[in-house]
């Protein structure tokens, strides 16, 4: 890469987020799920380890407590009131994981979507940029929040969980190696790949809601991490979170094939609709 | 030096012809009208010529470029105005003519000059920092010339610059025209407005699919008439009809709310002779001038069919300037 394409790619970035943030209301929209991902799994860990709940509501937090020790080392062996919390801090930590999915797809569509509605994509491609470039400035401007954002919140979450934790044992289980892991190297890929499907959806509709909605499927594949972490089938272990991220890697680069295809000028001009 | 060359260049949509066999030339420094129905293919024209889309076959030169292998040198020396302004609203018209300025490679500092010279000229300067979402159709058409324009392109594309703009607009654009075209520069205009054409054009093409024809608009107007003479008489004009038309050079006669109208090869050299012949006959001969079509006449008749669609091979307006 030359400084001329990134001189354009660090333009085009600039003008993205600044009109981003003119948008307040997307702002808003868009970071008040994280925020609350971050803040509500440390209330409730504070509350399932500082308050005297009952059975009852301990199991409600858990489907099932006394089952999943036998699945998952990290649990066992641990007493009640630790258990609950422990439980309590997993499945939100793998919820926060939802993060890389939901901004960029919010951010992706209206910024593809919105230059094909104020016909700003015609005189874009009349310019010497080249669509490598335009594609990439376009990814980079939800992909950098997504992660930075995502990070943040782990961040936020690690520290209210040093802070709430009954012992290092129950950070331990929370914080995990595998989770650590799946953070760092899952969020950045899962979303490229979101971007890139929204890249593609972008081509078809011109309804940011739209391609929100199509995007959103790509929420399934960490529920079914959530599912199987909350039945005990599944416990997040580095080894898991190496093999995940170089699943996804495969999937990322097969969506960024697929997008750098239907990212051409010549297509966007004529039948992007 | 020629700014556009192009040698029968086709542009297919599946089994549908866009464009097909153009072949034009189109020197440099000429104001280039290129006129024709909705649908006719010159936004497709025009975006093969800025190298946004490929041609199915043929080949073309834009500024000295090769069109293919050259696209992105292309783009860097042309301008394009876009049927839709397309500006970002939530940015103000500086921020949007730094953003473009900057793709073009223009330095900041550079950008705000040009940015400055042209809103000021397009009256838009004291706008500069409003957002362009309250910016009236005619102020972002504006402003989306002054953005074309920013990395001073040797050749600029329109089209329908005009469209959609209130009169007082509409003039400073073409105004604005008039002063490119008096530094030189080649534009290419693609407008449904015939008088439009005709007053800010050197040359014009008219396009359906295939091009039609391309010629001066003097030329266009007369040499698919016919020159000719309009003679006002008193009273009724059919009784001195015989008198022209026994002249040898007069190709045909008729008459129009009470004058007569003569077709003439010549007029200068034929006028005279056709005036003493009339008041020979006793013709009461109140005044004479010369017989005018409107540029929409002949653009109306083209498409209709009803005239030849080859270009005159004796361009005395202008000889050499565009080959069909």
């Amino acid at each position: 890469m030359n400084d001329t394409s990134l001189n354009r790619i660090v333009l085009i970035l600039r003008k993205e987020w600044l009109e981003l943030r003119q948008q307040r209301g997307l702002i808003f929209g868009t970071l008040l799920p994280p925020l609350i991902f971050a803040l509500l799994p440390i209330v409730l860990a504070y509350l399932a380890g500082h308050t005297s709940l009952t059975s009852t509501t301990r199991s409600s937090l858990s489907p099932t407590p006394t089952a999943t020790p036998g699945v998952n080392p990290s649990l066992a062996g641990l007493p009640g009131a630790e258990l609950g919390q422990a439980i309590v801090g997993q499945q939100f930590s793998i919820l926060l994981l939802l993060v890389p999915v939901i901004i960029p797809s919010v951010i992706a569509s209206y910024s593809i979507i919105g230059e094909k509605t104020s016909g700003t994509l015609e005189p874009l491609l009349a310019t010497p940029v080249r669509t490598w470039e335009l594609l990439l400035a376009k990814m980079l401007t939800s992909v950098i929040p997504a992660v930075a954002i995502t990070w943040l919140v782990g961040l936020i979450f690690t520290l209210g969980m040093a802070l709430t934790a009954l012992s290092s044992r129950v950070f331990i289980a929370i914080i995990s190696p595998g989770w650590i892991a799946a953070l760092i190297l899952c969020t950045p890929l899962l979303a490229l790949i979101v971007v890139a499907a929204t890249v593609a959806v972008s081509s078809r509709v011109s309804d940011p809601r739209s391609a929100q909605q199509i995007s959103a499927t790509m929420i399934l594949p960490i529920m079914l991490i959530f599912f199987g972490q909350i039945t005990g089938l599944l416990v997040l272990s580095p080894f898991i979170a190496l093999i995940a991220a170089l699943l996804l890697a495969l999937i990322a680069l097969l969506a960024l094939w697929l997008t750098t295809r239907i990212f051409q000028r010549e297509a966007i001009l004529t039948r992007w609709s | 030096m020629n700014a556009i060359e192009t040698i029968e260049l086709t542009r297919t949509f599946g089994q549908r012809a866009a464009v097909e066999d153009l072949t034009l030339t189109i020197p440099s420094g000429k104001v280039f009208g290129f006129l024709g129905p909705n649908g006719a293919g010159k936004t497709t024209t025009v975006r093969m010529l800025a190298a946004l889309i490929a041609p199915t076959r043929g080949t073309a030169t834009v500024a000295g470029h090769h069109l293919g292998p050259d696209d992105s040198a292309i783009r860097r020396s042309v301008g394009l105005l876009t049927e839709a302004p397309g500006m970002y609203g939530r940015l103000t018209a500086l921020q949007n003519l730094l953003f473009f300025a900057g793709l073009y490679g223009v330095s900041e500092p550079r950008a705000r000059e040009q940015a400055e010279r042209y809103l000021t000229m397009l009256d838009l300067w004291e706008r500069r920092d409003d957002k362009v979402a309250s910016f009236s159709k005619g102020m972002r058409q504006k402003l989306a010339i002054a953005r074309a324009l920013l990395h001073e392109p040797e050749i600029v594309f329109f089209d329908e610059p005009t469209a959609g703009l209130d009169p007082e607009a509409a003039r400073t654009v073409r105004d604005f025209i008039k002063e490119l075209r008096s530094e030189g520069r080649t534009i290419f205009l693609t407008t449904h407005n015939l008088p439009e054409a005709d007053e800010l054009c050197d040359l014009i093409g008219i396009f359906r699919t295939k091009l039609l024809r391309v010629d001066s608009p003097a030329n266009l107007r007369s040499s698919l008439f016919g020159r000719g003479t309009i003679v006002r008489v008193a009273g009724d004009a059919a009784p001195w009809t015989g008198a022209a038309r026994a002249l040898p050079f007069v190709h045909g006669v008729s008459t129009q709310n009470g004058a007569l109208s003569v077709t003439l090869d010549d007029p200068d050299r034929q006028n005279p002779l056709l005036v003493q012949a009339l008041v020979q006959a006793g013709a009461p001969i109140q005044y004479i001038e010369p017989m005018s079509h409107s540029l929409e006449d002949v653009y109306l008749e083209l498409l209709e069919g009803k005239l030849p669609t080859t270009t005159p091979t004796d361009l005395s307006a202008d000889p050499g300037d565009v080959k069909l």
